[in-house]
This record gives structure tokens, C-alpha cells and sequence, in this order.
């Protein structure tokens, strides 16, 4: 087995699709062979920091969530790229975060390779580098899936942005984004309740805030309610109390944000 | 085969107020049973381009009850029953005529890319608009002063509306629905691997029945009602009462705020929110 026949292999490796006889073949070749034995240790070590190795979960899936996942991203770079600017008010981070992305995506399948040390046993400094590739892959799944037409996409989307670091401003900007702009309400709502996810930002309570004076779908209102006062944000009584006393407003939302005032108190 | 297409142009109009005559080669036709009312209806018949990639039916309409059914053939059929019976008194239309200044209040039709899009998006008109596309197409509608109703679809189900019902059933793929004022009602034989979906409404009844070997992972928000369900749901979210009472056949799982849980060992999200309604979640 050649270097490269064995990198076409990685994933079947892990995924343990391989067979007996071809696991056999593989295993022969990583003995004698340094590079291709960093690589798998460093593709594993990728699939597990993604969430996607859980160890009771039959091979078969793992490799079909990974190759959805890579062609979710594809899809939506692909998106992306077809409508530049659209939703998008930070292209250039975008970009980079897509040339990251890229990288991720070549060693997960086994291209683009270039063999550093065994990763378990490996420096810091590349554990903490493969934790930023994998942070930047749950990102670009999230922002890609997010850009996509279909509305069941975006909701995939928006729960893989739960997956996201707290601290990570790509992913909070996008559900802002998708709270104030998603045509669909199903989106919008499961994005409200995603910034939870944000909730140490102080910008997540003020997008809140600035998204509830804008939105005028019901259900969407009661749930930045709902997020506003899981908050604690005393600065929202003052739109709150606008709500509650606002006639034209919907009966249900004046009576949640009567609701919401007298917890915040 | 009568076809109006003209690459990606609109391909057709149906107006309102004045009916036009379906072609009288189309051998797709629906025979309506009452004769006064052929008169005013209007079909038109939109090829898909490209029949053999994924197809897409999107539906924009203010005033009218849109109803899509999923039928064995390639081609998008849409229908108006355009002036109501109620209408053409108010207007004052003589029997039998009907007015020639069309226009507005008007049904239009394109097509481009494969997606074929019906929009009615004034004030003017009204009534029904029934469509006929292939079982497997995506469909999305958006309606504001009245119900959708979609059947035996096999697709990406995207269905809107603030004032009317809003119900899928007989169908397959994966379903986002939400109603402000309505209810929402969801049948599905099969669902899309790996789909999530969610079921909203502010004021109606969100009642969904899903196959029963479904893995999902749930998350059930009401503010003002219960959720109740006859699947085996391990409820997850440890803060929330989950005490339990039986009544009728249903499991009944209370409380007043999110509730969490998996089916069958969990899955894709599916989310469901309802302020004044209830959530029903029934085992097919
Ligand atoms: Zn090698």
C-alpha cells in the first residue's frame, strides 16, 4: 500500500468500513510508516474533537455524518460564494474563515497533508492548534448550513451553533443576523433561543433588545422575551414596559412582557 | 401538451377577474363538479426545465386558501377557482360573463430553474388556488389571510401563514411550519434522515403525529397549554417537573415552560412552540 492509497483510506479506517483484510493492509503500512501513522492519529483526533466518534455508535454512521457534514460545508460555501454580500456583513472574516475551514476539511479526508507528530502524545502547541482547526470546522458548519435555502438546513444550522466557543463572534453575528433577517419564523425562533448560547456577551442582550423593538411575529417576540429575562438584563424594562402598554401590539406579547417586567423587578 | 414556457419568463397569468379558458388539449384536467363554477376557474399547466433534478414549488399569496397535492406526473398544475360565488354578487357580474379587464387581483406564474412560483400578493381577489405538482418536490408557501393545506408530498415542506390553518399530512421529508392564529397539523409516513424541523404557533394547536421508529431529539415550548404524546419520550431537561399522569391513551408530560427529551435514543432537533396552544405529538 502506497502513502497514497492509504490517505484515500483514512476515513474508512476510522470508520471502520475497511473490512478485516483491509484493516489488516492499512495497519501494515502505518507500521512501517511515520507520516501516514500522525496523520491517522491526527484525523481521529479531529473526528473525536468534532463530536463525531462517539465509541458506541456503529462505524457505518459516523462516516455518513462526516461526509454529510463535509457536504453541508461544500454546500454552503458554494452558497456562500454564489451570494456574496447578502447576509453577509463580514465577508472578510468570512473568507478567512472559510480558508481555515479548508484546511480542516483537507486533513479530515485525508488530503492536503502534511505530517506533524503523533497528536495524543503530541506539543501543546498542536493540541491547541487542532482544537482551533476543530472550533473553526463547528463554525463553518454552522455559518454554512446557516446560509443555506432550505429553512431545515438553517435549523441544523443554528443547533450547530451550540456547538460553537462562547467567545466566538462569527457564529453570534450570524444568529443575530438570522433573528432579525431569516424569512422564516421557525428559524428565527430557534436562533433566539441559540443566543444562549452567547449569553456572557454583553452584545447578546443588546441584540436582544434591539431585535425585539423590530420584530413583529408574536412567537418570536415571546421568545426574546423569554431570553431577555433568563438574562437578567434590567435595561430591557423600558421596552418591555412599551410592549405592555402598547395597544396595537399582540394581546399575548403585552401580556408576556407584563410577565417579563415583574420578574425583572 | 399546452405548455406556457418561456425560459424563466413569467409563464403565465390567471386573473381574478376575468377567467381564463383552460386549453382544451391539456389532458390534465380536473373536472368540477359544478358547472357555474368551471366557468370561473382558471388551470394553467408550468413544465418543470429540468425534470430530473430536485424541483421546487414556492407560493406567495395574501388572500387565497392554497391547497397542494402531490400527483403522479411532471408537471406543475395550477388552478384558481377565481371568483367566488359570494364575489360575483358583490361585483355584480352577470351570469354566465365575466369581466375582460384583467389584471389586477391577478394569480401570477414563473418558472426559472426548476422552481416554479405562484404569487398573489394583493389585496384584490381571493378564493382558492389548488396545485398539482410531482410527489417529490420541495414546497414552500406563504399565505397571510388564509389556510395551506399540503398532501402526499415527499420533500422539503416549508409552510407559513398568520390567519389560517396550516396542515401537511400524507406526506414525507421533513416539515417547518408555523401559524400565528391557526393550527398547525402535521402528518408524516417518513421522515428525511438527518432533517430538523419545527412546528410553531402563537395562538392554534401544534398536532403532529411522526412514524414511530422516529430518533429525534425534542424540545417542547408552551407558555399557556400542556404537551402531550403517546410516544416513550426520556425526558432530558432535569430542571423541569416532569411529573407524570396518565390521561386517555397519552402519556402526559407537564409544565409551563421548555421541556427536553429524546424518542427512540434521539436524533435531528425538533422543536415545538406554541403560546396559547397545546402541543399533541402522536405515534403513527
Ligand atoms: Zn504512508
Amino acid at each position: 500500500m502506497t502513502c497514497e492509497e492509504a490517505k484515500t483510506r483514512m476515513t474508512d479506517y476510522w470508520s471502520r468500513t475497511l473490512g478485516e483484510a483491509g484493516e489488516t493492509e492499512f495497519n501494515a503500512h502505518l507500521a512501517s510508516c511515520e507520516t501516514c501513522r500522525s496523520e491517522v492519529s491526527r484525523v481521529g483526533a479531529l473526528w473525536q474533537g468534532l463530536d463525531l466518534l462517539p465509541l458506541e455508535e456503529p462505524s457505518g454512521k459516523v462516516r455518513d455524518r462526516f461526509y454529510e457534514m463535509l457536504g453541508a460545508y461544500r454546500q454552503g460555501l458554494a452558497a456562500a460564494e454564489a451570494r456574496p454580500a447578502k447576509r453577509w456583513w463580514t465577508i472578510p472574516a468570512w473568507q478567512m474563515a472559510a480558508a481555515a475551514g479548508l484546511v480542516a476539511v483537507g486533513l479530515g479526508i485525508g488530503y492536503g497533508v502534511r505530517g506533524n507528530g503523533p497528536l495524543f502524545g503530541g506539543a501543546p502547541a498542536e493540541v491547541s492548534q487542532l482544537r482551533e482547526e476543530v472550533a473553526n470546522m463547528r463554525q463553518l458548519v454552522a455559518l454554512s448550513l446557516m446560509q443555506q435555502q432550505s429553512a431545515s438546513d438553517r435549523l441544523r444550522g443554528v443547533s450547530w451553533a451550540y456547538r460553537a466557543e462562547p467567545s466566538d463572534r462569527e457564529v453570534l453575528g450570524a444568529l443575530v443576523s438570522a433573528v432579525n433577517h431569516d424569512a422564516n419564523v421557525n428559524v428565527r425562533l430557534a436562533a433566539v433561543d441559540a443566543l444562549r448560547r452567547f449569553s456572557a456577551s454583553p452584545e447578546t442582550g443588546r441584540a436582544a433588545l434591539q431585535s425585539l423593538s423590530k420584530q413583529t411575529t408574536p412567537i418570536v417576540q415571546v421568545a426574546l422575551i423569554d431570553l431577555l429575562v433568563d438574562l437578567k438584563d434590567p435595561q430591557a424594562a423600558p421596552e418591555l414596559r412599551r410592549l405592555s402598554g402598547n395597544e396595537t401590539a399582540n394581546e399575548g406579547v403585552r401580556q408576556k412582557a407584563q410577565w417579563a417586567l415583574e420578574r425583572l423587578q | 401538451m399546452n405548455r406556457f414556457l418561456m425560459g424563466g419568463m413569467i409563464v403565465g397569468m390567471i386573473a381574478a377577474l376575468g377567467a381564463l379558458p383552460a386549453p382544451a388539449q391539456n389532458p390534465v384536467q380536473n373536472p368540477l363538479q359544478n358547472p357555474a363554477e368551471n366557468q370561473n376557474s382558471a388551470q394553467i399547466t408550468v413544465a418543470f426545465s429540468n425534470p430530473s433534478q430536485p424541483r421546487r414549488l414556492v407560493v406567495k399569496t395574501l388572500m387565497h386558501k392554497v391547497t397542494i397535492k402531490g400527483y403522479d406526473g411532471k408537471d406543475a398544475i395550477i388552478e384558481s377557482s377565481a371568483i367566488s360565488e359570494r364575489r360575483r354578487r358583490e361585483r355584480n357580474i352577470p351570469p354566465g360573463m365575466h369581466p375582460l379587464n384583467v389584471g389586477r387581483g391577478g394569480i401570477e406564474v414563473t418558472e426559472a430553474n426548476n422552481v416554479v412560483t405562484v404569487s398573489a400578493e394583493t389585496p384584490l381577489g381571493g378564493g382558492d388556488i389548488q396545485i398539482q405538482v410531482p410527489v417529490e418536490t420541495s414546497v414552500t408557501v406563504n399565505t397571510i389571510n388564509n389556510g395551506v393545506s399540503v398532501e402526499n408530498i415527499s420533500g422539503e415542506i416549508e409552510v407559513e401563514s398568520v390567519n389560517g390553518g396550516v396542515s401537511v399530512t400524507n406526506s414525507s421529508g421533513s416539515v417547518v411550519a408555523t401559524s400565528m392564529n391557526g393550527k398547525v397539523t402535521v402528518v408524516l409516513d417518513k421522515v428525511a434522515p438527518g432533517k430538523a424541523m419545527s412546528f410553531s404557533s402563537m395562538n392554534g394547536t401544534i398536532d403532529v403525529t411522526l412514524p414511530a421508529d422516529i430518533k429525534a431529539n425534542l424540545k417542547m415550548k408552551v407558555d399557556n397549554g400542556d404537551v402531550y404524546t403517546d410516544f416513550d419520550v426520556k425526558v432530558t431537561n432535569e430542571a423541569f417537573d416532569t411529573t407524570e399522569s396518565k390521561t386517555g391513551k397519552g402519556v402526559r408530560i407537564r409544565g409551563n415552560r421548555t421541556t427536553y427529551g429524546t424518542i427512540n435514543g434521539g436524533g435531528p432537533e425538533m422543536q415545538f412552540t406554541t403560546f396559547n396552544g397545546r402541543i399533541l405529538i402522536h405515534k403513527k
